[in-house]
């Protein structure tokens, strides 16, 4: 089969063997040291994989769906399917979405400029399964013949021939999976069709209807998350242990004196941040710390569950959880009198808690909520902190994470404070609101099981992998140190597998931290660096 | 769920190959895990580095940040790789019997 065909009727046929095959031959080529020859392909899934676990799409397995052991379950979640489809199309079970997906069902035209938007699509060197409108069609031929019951005259000619069955549903659910949900697509469609909004209410479908979701998101995420705290697992005294820990360990290599607030009434800002870069990249809630108490912020941590982790996974698959989560974020931080909550550096965090939660967060658990990246910027220009712009003196780029960028329109105030501090600032191409994704949005930068990696790192990341390169090929090599500039944490996952994979550090040179860091690089406080380049 | 055979039993893993069930864990399990990675030997370094990561995770129920795995242990983290190929969280909790860790980490 050619790369670029690929019949709807397939989709719903076989429903035991695997759709389409991925040929490394077939990505887009990426400049040396990277091309084809010199990376190693992914992991195949193994026989036991295969027996155990549904695979039938691309080879690969994000969701991990155990196979059915007969017939009557299968049809079980079929009919579930159905009863979910019903519900997404009705006001009472799906207020929230219900005009924005009638909206996206209804006036697709079928053009395929969605096509030649999509990282993913490119990536795989325009794999028919990847257009996003493919996903969309057979969800919209699904609603329109399940759901709705219409009889247009195409679907009597069969023009929009569809079945539901288990290969329809089963593919489905991990095809819902292979979408950033950027929303890259719904910028450029002429109709304002969002695929990526379709995409998510299929898994949304699948959670709340069928039970099904990967552990990252929902086991080990959200329902982790408000068992304990954090989907880290991190309960408060662990979490407050930890930052007890990171204070002196931070306050001996700058030489200032680190002490981070926890739970102060009535502060004037409440710090929510991703749980996460306490573990993971310490250096980033380490710099927010720093700059706070230099600029003589009044402000705070929580260590009240789940108030010290702003991660809220509902937001890519589940309308529930994400209420959930949301809603404790809000009442923590009424329960402290906090004037306003600052977004920690992370995009979905972003989107959850300043545009979406806005349903929900009425009267008076609607507590201002600002994004980390003009908190930044005026910390930054408020003449509090003196700066010295030459310690930052290396190439610098910026990632701008969709979820800030493109869809919450946070576009100027990080690059303002990357043109001041650092001398080296370069930007992507393209960038801002046209950027590409890391290839972990979504929450895909959580999935790991299997074969997953593999498809992220060549798949979903190689248009963003090809794209750094490209703004540092004025300093090739691993001679010149580099910067790779990405205020959120899912971003920064991503990124440090896709750096993994490809050796980018041994061969160009390339780390990957935030922007706070950069900031605190250049304070003239500063004993040491504060940037040490992933080593310690 | 996945199984594997690990020092003459077969055992829950994660996809990754991580123990599900980490009171199974005895010293031999993490010799075979060293040696399915080319570490024939472990040295009392290695065995350092597990018995930190078992203590930490049995007290806090999570993997220590891995700057503090430097620091309690000693070790930078280039002698980590060294001595755990796959790296702290890839190699060093795995052999140590500790769940993989989850969420944004």
């Amino acid at each position: 089969m050619k790369n670029n065909e690929l019949r709807f009727r397939e989709f719903f046929e076989n429903a035991d063997s695997q759709l389409v095959k991925i040929e490394i031959n077939h990505l887009i080529p990426l400049p040396s040291p990277y091309d084809k020859s010199q990376v190693s392909a992914w992991r195949e899934l193994d026989t036991d994989q295969r027996r155990r676990l549904v695979c039938n799409l691309d080879g690969f397995i994000a969701a991990g769906l155990p196979v059915p052991q007969n017939a009557a379950e299968e049809q079980k979640y079929i009919d579930q399917f159905v009863k979910g489809l019903k519900k997404l199309l009705s006001r009472e079970s799906n207020w929230t979405f219900l005009q924005p997906l009638l909206l996206s069902l209804d006036f697709c035209v079928k053009c395929q400029t969605c096509c030649d938007s999509c990282h993913i699509y490119l990536a795989s060197g325009r794999n028919a399964l990847y257009r996003p409108a493919f996903r969309s069609e057979i969800f919209r031929r699904l609603v329109n013949k399940y759901a709705r019951k219409s009889s247009s005259l195409l679907s009597r000619f069969g023009v929009d021939e569809i079945k539901l069955n288990w290969a329809t549903i089963s593919r489905l659910y991990e095809l819902s999976y292979r979408c950033n949900l950027c929303r890259r697509c719904a910028q450029a469609c002429p109709m304002g069709v969002d695929n990526a909004l379709i995409t998510r209410e299929l898994r949304k479908l699948f959670s709340q209807e069928l039970g099904w979701a990967p552990q990252e998101l929902h086991e080990k995420g959200t329902q982790l998350q408000l068992k304990v705290g954090s989907p880290t697992g991190m309960k408060p005294k662990v979490v407050k242990d930890n930052l007890d820990f990171l204070d002196k360990d931070f306050s001996e290599v700058t030489g200032l004196n680190i002490a981070t607030p926890w739970d102060k009434s009535g502060a004037d800002v409440l710090l929510l941040p991703g749980a996460g870069d306490i573990l993971s990249f310490p250096e980033s809630i380490m710099a927010f710390s720093i700059l706070c108490n230099a600029a003589g912020i009044n402000w705070t941590l929580s260590s009240e569950a789940p108030g010290y982790d702003g991660v809220n996974y509902g937001l890519f698959y589940d309308d529930i959880q994400f209420v959930k989560i949301a809603l404790q974020h809000a009442r923590i931080a009424k329960k402290l009198g906090v004037k306003k909550i600052v977004m920690g550096e992370c995009g979905h965090q972003h989107k959850a808690m300043m545009a979406v939660a806005d349903r929900i967060l009425t009267g008076e658990l609607n507590i201002p909520r600002e994004s980390s990246m003009t908190f930044l910027e005026n910390l930054v220009f408020s003449g509090r902190i003196k700066f010295d712009p030459d310690r930052n003196n290396f190439p610098v780029t910026l990632h701008d994470p969709c979820n800030i960028v493109r869809n919450l329109g946070i576009v100027e105030p990080q690059r303002r404070i990357l043109r001041y501090l650092c001398p080296q600032f370069r930007e992507m191409n393209p960038h801002g609101v046209d950027n590409y994704c890391c290839g972990g949005g979504g929450g895909l930068s959580l999935l790991a099981g299997a074969n997953f990696i593999g498809w992220k790192v060549n798949i979903s990341g190689g248009l963003k992998f090809k794209q750094i390169l490209a703004a540092f090929s004025d300093c090739p090599g691993s001679g010149v140190k580099k910067y790779l500039c990405a205020p959120c944490l899912n971003c920064k996952l991503q990124f440090r597998d896709l750096l993994e994979y490809y050796d980018a550090k041994e061969k160009s040179g390339i780390y990957c931290g935030g922007l706070a860091e950069l900031i605190v690089n250049a304070m003239v406080d500063l004993k040491n660096p504060f940037i040490t380049w992933g080593e310690y | 769920m996945a199984q594997m055979e690990l020092a003459g039993r077969m055992l829950e893993v994660d996809e990754n190959g991580f123990l599900q069930e980490p009171e199974k864990w005895t010293e031999e399990i993490a010799r075979a895990y060293a040696a399915k990675e080319g570490v024939t030997e472990l040295t009392p370094d290695h065995w350092t580095a597990i018995n930190y990561l078992r203590k930490y995770y049995q007290e806090n129920g999570i993997c220590p940040m891995v700057r503090r795995l430097v620091k309690e242990t000693g070790f930078n983290l280039k002698k980590l790789y060294d001595l755990f190929p796959n790296g702290p969280a890839h190699s060093a909790c795995k052999w140590a019997g500790i769940p993989k860790p989850t969420g944004c980490v």
